[in-house]
């Protein structure tokens, strides 16, 4: 009976998860990655001049669109199908980057407006929106510990 | 809120990641309702209720506290 109780491994950080858990992160991962690839391609592409402009660009653009759809139910099918405890700590860490987005976007542009930092720029609330969520993603992990 | 699961695991010479397989969850979820940092859902506490073949009540004590519970 006490083996039972003290012979329990030490949880890891990342721990939380079931193989079902493993295997849809697996997948939005992927579908990540797809998007992404496309995205960075596509972005070269239209810097370099190899892409065409106008009318065809706009459809190449929006080819991309079907992708980053994948990637939404990708990730709304792991939320939907995970563990309890992880769909918590990934609820209370979308909230704190949805929090952090909103208050640091309109910080932002207050301070553009008052002429202390430049224009906003989209790249920097992305990073802050990613960043927030991997930070309160790791303090979920070790708050429940 | 105060529960038994860990007496009842040990009880049954269970592991934590025993259990877990047989709730279907991760072993950290197990893990965090043992230690009262988390209060288990109420579909959880139905299989946690079968898995033991006890009553919710004998189980699960609303008015005790393990320790800090996030709810």
């Amino acid at each position: 009976m006490k083996d039972a109780i003290e012979q329990e491994a030490p949880l890891s950080s990342f721990g939380c998860s079931t193989p079902r858990d493993r295997q849809n992160q697996r997948r939005t991962n992927l579908w990540t990655f797809a998007w992404i690839s496309v995205w960075l391609l596509m972005t070269f592409g239209f810097k370099e001049g190899i892409l065409p402009s106008g009318p065809l660009a706009f459809l190449l653009v929006a080819a991309t669109v079907p992708l980053g759809i994948a990637v939404v139910l990708a990730h709304r099918k792991f939320l939907r199908e995970a563990d309890e405890l992880r769909r918590k700590i990934e609820l209370e860490a979308l909230a704190l980057s949805v929090g952090v987005t909103l208050v640091g976007s309109f910080t932002y542009w207050l301070m553009e407006a008052a002429g202390i930092v430049e224009a906003a720029e989209l790249d920097k609330i992305i990073l802050l929106t990613a960043g927030s969520y991997v930070l309160g993603t790791i303090l979920g992990f070790r708050r429940y510990r | 809120m105060k529960n038994r699961l860990k007496v009842l695991r040990a009880e049954r010479d269970w592991t934590q990641a025993e259990l877990a397989r047989q709730l279907d969850v991760s072993r950290q979820t197990v893990n965090a309702i043992e230690t009262g940092k988390y209060d288990p859902s109420l579909p959880l506490a139905f299989r946690i209720a079968q898995v033991f073949q006890q009553p919710i009540e004998a189980i699960f004590d609303p008015g005790g506290s393990n320790g800090s519970s996030p709810h």
